[in-house]
């Protein structure tokens, strides 16, 4: 008896050891598992090569990249969502931030935010501008680039007809003298083969001009589109330079190309878009053109350094359970562990050590020094028109010739005259917002 | 004790066969129809559960000016849809019922649009439409008339991508319509000829009533398909000027995929279901009625 007593004490000493042996063993190579969900195809390479840098400086971390195409992104991550099955680090855009935050579905980064250096390697700007598009107090996303607005300029148009480039101090005045002088009818036909600019009710190409001139399109207390004078004045000018002015065309005759063409074949003279087209440019116009960036110039009530621009974010999932991990795989893809040719050109990364590289203003590749412009943006103030609901309301993609967007065509399609626009699309505006903001 | 000489599991091997059909057709589309019709009655946006609203979205379909424009446009559409498929399909097989040399290369061309990507169709035919630049247009401007806004101006918008529409499915009904016409007897057709009718006369007074079951067929299916609009607005109008060319169908992509809302586009989506239901009675009802000495 005594002798199997001692046998079962032995036995269980020895189990005992395996078992706090064998528990030690797990910790060392604990397998982490993240799930990456981004949007874009064309990224697959890249995206294999940041996973594997930093697979082999984190072992035992394994990621799972999925890519989604573009357009089905954010109906299946919703379904993701609505599943609790949300990958633990996503691409999120600015346009859901709000909504997504508000609904639980991002993780509060704030203590991790708090914790970290974070703020000594990326830029607090870009990061607070997040945070005032999810209209919370708290960090949501990991911004990895920012994108801003500028006036593209055909410099070889310019100096053709012996205009000189747009500057910083360019008035509206300024621009709309040379959007005269640029729209040419060559071939003496009556009709204009070079128009001084191009714009359709897009929000790239309209609310720049309302933000340099120190317009408000929302009322953030009552969350109404309600366009303040200073918006209307935009818009107004921006309608006159098809009806009155006659050196924009209506949208109307642009629908055969993609409106990105309209500048880079040499259809316009100017253009306000987004940043992320200087990549566009530089390979669909190669050294064809000569062409620059310039800030949208000021107007007459607005400050001459307000800029519209909104990241591109990271999220994770609020139910990660690798949530220490996952914050350092978003900040590593967000800046830490990638080069800037990773980066479409004109997107301003949000990593200080990316943005601050020389070839980020490549003299060699256009526009050269103007890329600096993009920085300055960058570390200025910023705004956005973003609420929920925004792709209704303002008309983008499929519902592109509706919302906002919609009623500006119209007005420069000669549709409606501009009151009657405004009228009927405020409307349909606010009830869209009413269903989102109760 | 007699088993009963036909009993159902006798003959299991049917099942076997049938099953993966039935699977099929329950998961891909009973249970979505059935699930779709329990989320009209809700507001859901993919994020959340859906919640319950009872007729709520209906009664915002039907109070929405909007959407009484977009039923509109719809019924419009099919109206081109289903006259120029009819008109051109029948013209085309008529044109091409002979036997001459290269005629099968006329076949195929005509047929071409049909197998060619409607994404693909709205580019070129956008291109081609363009105002300033467009072939459409020049052609147009070089017989010294002034071209319209094919796609830019409300009021032709929605008839231009419907043409367009009818160009790229006429060779499928002229198929349709040359088989009918190549079963009607030929002698009927030559002993008219000896007796003096002239081409239009045996055209309208033999050929037509006799090609009516084939007629009947090509109506209900031109009904069906004229619905089925949505990738030619996305390509060329995005529903624009102004929801000038929005659809039930195309309103539905919009609602459930740029908006998500679930529950409002699954509430279009049996209004939509309404229309075509009424469509088949009405085709049955004619079929019954009016034709059916002639099958």
């Amino acid at each position: 008896m005594k002798k199997l007593l001692m046998t079962l004490v032995v036995l269980l000493a020895l189990g005992l050891l395996f078992a706090a042996g064998g528990a030690e063993t797990k910790a060392e190579t604990e397998e982490i598992t993240l799930e990456w969900w981004t949007w874009d195809p064309e990224l697959l390479e890249q995206n294999e090569q940041i996973i594997s840098s930093f697979e082999a400086a984190n072992p035992g971390v394994t990621i799972n990249n999925t890519i989604v195409g573009t357009k089905e992104y954010w109906t299946k991550i919703r379904i993701q969502a609505n599943q609790n099955k949300l990958p633990d680090v996503f691409t999120m855009s600015s346009g859901y931030i709000e909504e997504w935050a508000k609904a639980g579905l991002l993780y509060n980064l704030d203590s991790f935010i708090k914790n970290d250096d974070t703020f000594t390697n990326f830029y607090q700007s870009i990061f607070d501008t997040s945070k005032e598009i999810s209209n919370t107090e708290s960090y949501y996303s990991i911004p990895f680039a920012l994108v801003t607005t500028v006036l593209y300029y055909n410099k070889d148009a310019f100096d053709a007809a012996g205009v000189s480039y747009p500057s910083d101090d360019w008035t509206w005045d300024d621009f709309k003298k040379a959007a005269k002088q640029l729209t040419i009818d060559k071939n003496g036909d009556g009709k204009t083969d070079q128009w001084g600019h191009w714009f359709y009710g897009r929000y790239a190409h309209i609310e720049p001009w309302v933000y340099a001139n120190n317009g408000k399109l929302i009322d953030k207390n009552s969350m109404q589109f309600n366009p303040d004078k200073n918006a209307m004045d935009a818009i107004k000018m921006l309608t006159d330079l098809v009806l009155v002015d006659k050196v924009a065309p209506p949208q109307k005759d642009m629908t055969s190309f993609q409106q990105q063409d309209v500048f880079s074949q040499g259809v316009a003279a100017m253009w306000v878009d987004g940043s992320w087209f200087v990549d566009t440019l530089r390979k669909n116009v190669g050294d064809d053109m000569r062409w620059g960036i310039a800030r949208v110039p000021s107007g007459p009530a607005g400050p001459s350094n307000l800029t519209y621009g909104w990241p591109d974010s990271y999220a994770l999932a609020p139910n990660t359970k690798h949530p220490e991990m996952a914050w350092k795989f978003a900040k590593y893809v967000a800046g830490e562990g990638i080069n800037l040719d990773v980066y479409m050109a004109g997107k301003i990364p949000s990593a200080k050590k990316l943005a601050e590289d020389p070839l980020f203003a490549d003299p060699s590749k256009q526009p050269g020094e103007e890329m600096n412009l993009l920085r300055e943006q960058a570390s200025g103030p910023m705004t956005t028109s973003y609420t929920m609901g925004w792709s209704e309301w303002r008309g983008y993609g499929g519902s592109e010739s509706l919302g906002l967007n919609g009623t500006i065509d119209a007005i420069i399609n000669s549709h409606m005259s501009f009151d009657e626009a405004f009228k009927k699309g405020t409307e349909n505006i606010n009830s869209v917002l009413k269903r989102y903001y109760k | 004790m007699t088993h009963p000489p036909y009993r159902w599991h006798s003959k299991l091997t049917p099942w076997v066969f049938i099953i993966p059909t039935v699977i099929g057709i329950l998961v891909f589309r009973l249970i979505p129809i059935v699930s779709s019709l329990y989320l009209s009655f809700t507001d859901w946006n993919l994020l959340s559960s859906p919640a319950f609203i009872k007729l709520g979205n209906y009664q915002e379909l039907l109070s929405s000016e909007e959407f009484i424009g977009i039923v509109l446009n719809t019924l419009q559409f099919s109206l081109i849809y289903v006259v120029g498929s009819i008109v051109c399909g029948l013209a085309l097989a008529v044109l091409i019922n002979v036997r001459i040399k290269g005629i099968s290369f006329f076949r195929s061309a005509i047929y071409l649009p049909v197998v060619t990507s409607a994404v693909a169709v709205g580019i070129i035919w956008n291109w081609m439409l363009g105002p300033t630049y467009g072939l459409v247009n020049n052609l147009i401007e070089a017989i010294g008339l002034t071209p319209p806004y094919w796609l830019g101006d409300t009021k032709l918008a929605l008839n231009t991508v419907a043409s367009v529409q009818v160009w790229k499915m006429s060779g499928y009904y002229m198929i349709i319509f040359l088989a009918g016409l190549q079963g009607i007897n030929r002698d009927t057709l030559e002993s008219a000829r000896v007796d003096g009718a002239n081409a239009f006369q045996s055209f309208f007074r033999i050929t037509l009533p006799m090609l009516m079951p084939t007629l009947f067929f090509v109506l209900t299916i031109t009904i069906i398909d004229s619905f089925k609009n949505f990738e030619l607005i996305y390509a060329m109008t995005k529903g624009g000027p102004q929801n000038a060319s929005n659809t039930l169908v195309y309103d539905v992509y919009l609602n459930a995929f740029v908006y998500y809302r679930v529950g409002y586009a699954s509430a279009i989506a049996y209004i939509l279901l309404l229309f075509v239901g009424l469509m088949t009675i009405f085709n049955f009802y004619i079929k019954k009625h009016l034709i059916q000495n002639l099958d």
